[in-house]
């Protein structure tokens, strides 16, 4: 035992045994640390990814809200511009009616129009104005509306018309939606194809169907085209991709924002493609009756009605209603003040007669003008 | 005058519907083809009008009275004369309308022959 109790290698061990123990024991703790640091280091890291994602995401929104207020305001102004020459234009067009500078005058309109269109989508994308708010229009002056904003409008035929109407605050974003749908088909087909308008009323309201003889839409195009169509939120103007395509996102916008339904997904009969836009009821309405013109009971004068070339009872152009059933305007028929070159009514003069029928004329403007100064009624004092 | 704050109102009186898609880009006549003072009328077998566009439905409701001058006609509408010129055309050439020239003005008359009627008189009198 004394050996043992002799050797150093057990003083050594004695000695050893605690102090390994404390290393082991301090080794371990080491670790525990090490292993709750990296967990906070861990969890700190990806708090710090996600604030960054969100800081980006941020400053993203940020830039897009300071994009889109520069744009709305400069757009505003560009959209009153636009009206107010479109104004001077339609002045101009009524004061130079029959002169020959009328065609430029019409040209100038029709440029002024796209001008204007170009703007109106910016501002669309730009949450802004959509410009002045339009009385309730039939469909069929609405779709012509459309037709008139894009360059190639001659191409677009309507095939019918209807007696639908649009309620007022949804003429504007329905003709633009139209607009950028026929821009669309009128830059994808061949420029002597023709651009089909059909209107159907369908059970849930009504659908403009927009069909053209163009090279149609891959699937990639299409799913991308229902995407923006039916999206809830706008990419955005920081979104419309390289080269914009503005259409689809602002058909996007409109439709979320007036409720109605905008596809692209079908194949049009002429290969190309057939854009439907559904018009739910809410935005339809009856027209409303043309208001009643200044005109007069025709029986006021049964003489010139009855003179005219033709009775208007027999009239094949009168039915006494339209086609739709809405009741047909009294005809104007005594306005006329030219009797028909055949009408037998009109009395044969003989030379003597007529010139005895001017002399009395004249006597009686004479007798007429040297009484005036006698008249207290009269407008000439001398 | 309106101020430009009001750009709505100013904007209201512009039509939905402008003339050159009432026209439908057509280029405007030559003056020859309709004067202002061309009478017209709506003919008697005139085709249906079920296709045709309320501007143009409108026109014929206002000829089938009896005969109206081109004048006339555009005074009753919100149209240039031109516009409805070409308008009256189209109807014309489908067969809705007739047309009468205008009666023509009073000619002048020869100075040659006037001068041998003063001749012949002085001949004669003188």
């Amino acid at each position: 035992m004394t050996q043992y109790l002799q050797d150093p290698a057990l003083w050594g061990l004695i000695a050893g045994t605690p102090v390994a123990a404390t290393a082991i024991i301090r080794g371990r703790k080491k670790i525990a640390e090490l292993r709750t640091e990296k967990e906070e280091l861990k969890t700190h890291y990806a708090n710090l990814e996600n604030h960054y994602a969100e800081a980006v995401e941020e400053a993203k929104d940020r830039a897009e809200e300071a994009t889109k207020t520069a744009l709305k305001s400069a757009m505003r102004t560009l959209q009153g511009l636009a009206s107010e020459q479109q104004l001077a234009i339609t002045k101009l067009q009524d004061k130079y009616g029959e002169l020959q500078i009328l065609q430029d005058l019409l040209d100038i309109d029709h440029m002024n129009s796209q001008f204007a269109r170009r703007a109106q989508s910016i501002a669309v994308l730009c949450d802004g104005w959509l410009g002045r708010q339009r009385a309730a229009a039939s469909l069929y002056d609405v779709v012509r509306s459309a037709k008139g904003r894009i360059r190639h409008f001659t191409r677009v035929e309507i095939r019918a018309q209807s007696n639908f109407a649009i309620v007022s605050r949804a003429v504007e974003p329905v003709a633009l939606t139209l607009a950028e749908l026929l821009d669309n088909a009128t830059s994808y087909s061949a420029p002597e194809t023709i651009i089909e308008i059909n209107i159907r009323p369908v059970p849930k309201g009504v659908c403009i169907i927009v069909d053209d003889a163009g090279v149609g839409m891959n699937e990639e195009e299409k799913s991308r085209a229902a995407k923006l169509l039916s999206s809830e939120r706008s990419p955005g103007v920081s979104g419309l991709g390289n080269p914009p395509q503005f259409g689809f996102t602002v058909i996007g916008v409109l439709a979320a924002r007036y409720g109605f339904t905008v596809s692209v997904d079908s194949t049009s009969p002429y290969g190309g493609v057939r854009a439907v836009v559904l018009l739910p009821e809410e935005l339809l309405t009856t027209m409303p009756a043309p208001e009643p013109e200044p005109q007069h009971e025709p029986k006021e004068f049964p003489a010139v009605a009855a003179s005219s070339p033709m009775p208007p009872a027999e009239n094949p152009v009168a039915p006494s209603t339209t086609f739709g059933g809405l009741p047909k305007r009294r005809r104007r028929g005594a306005i006329s003040i030219v009797p028909a070159a055949d009408s037998p009514d009109v009395p044969v003069r003989s030379s003597e007669q007529a010139a005895s029928v001017m002399g009395a004329f004249q006597r009686g403007t004479q007798s007429g003008r040297r009484s005036t100064n006698a008249s207290s009624e009269g407008h000439e004092t001398q | 005058m309106t101020t430009p704050d009001e750009p709505d109102q100013e904007q209201a009186a512009t039509p939905l519907v402008p003339a050159y898609v009432i026209t439908n880009g057509r280029s405007l006549l030559d003056d020859d083809e309709f004067s202002l003072i061309t009478l017209v009328t709506t003919a008697q077998d005139s085709p249906s009008t079920q296709h045709l566009d309320p501007e143009k439905r409108r026109l014929l409701e206002l000829c089938s009275g009896g005969h109206l001058s081109v004048a006339e006609i555009a005074g009753h509408t919100q149209f240039p004369v031109g516009v409805v010129k070409i308008l009256l055309s189209d109807l014309t050439q489908a067969g809705y309308l007739i047309t009468r020239a205008p009666i023509p003005a009073a000619k002048l008359v020869d100075r040659n022959i006037l001068e041998e009627v003063l001749h012949g008189l002085q001949a004669r009198f003188g």
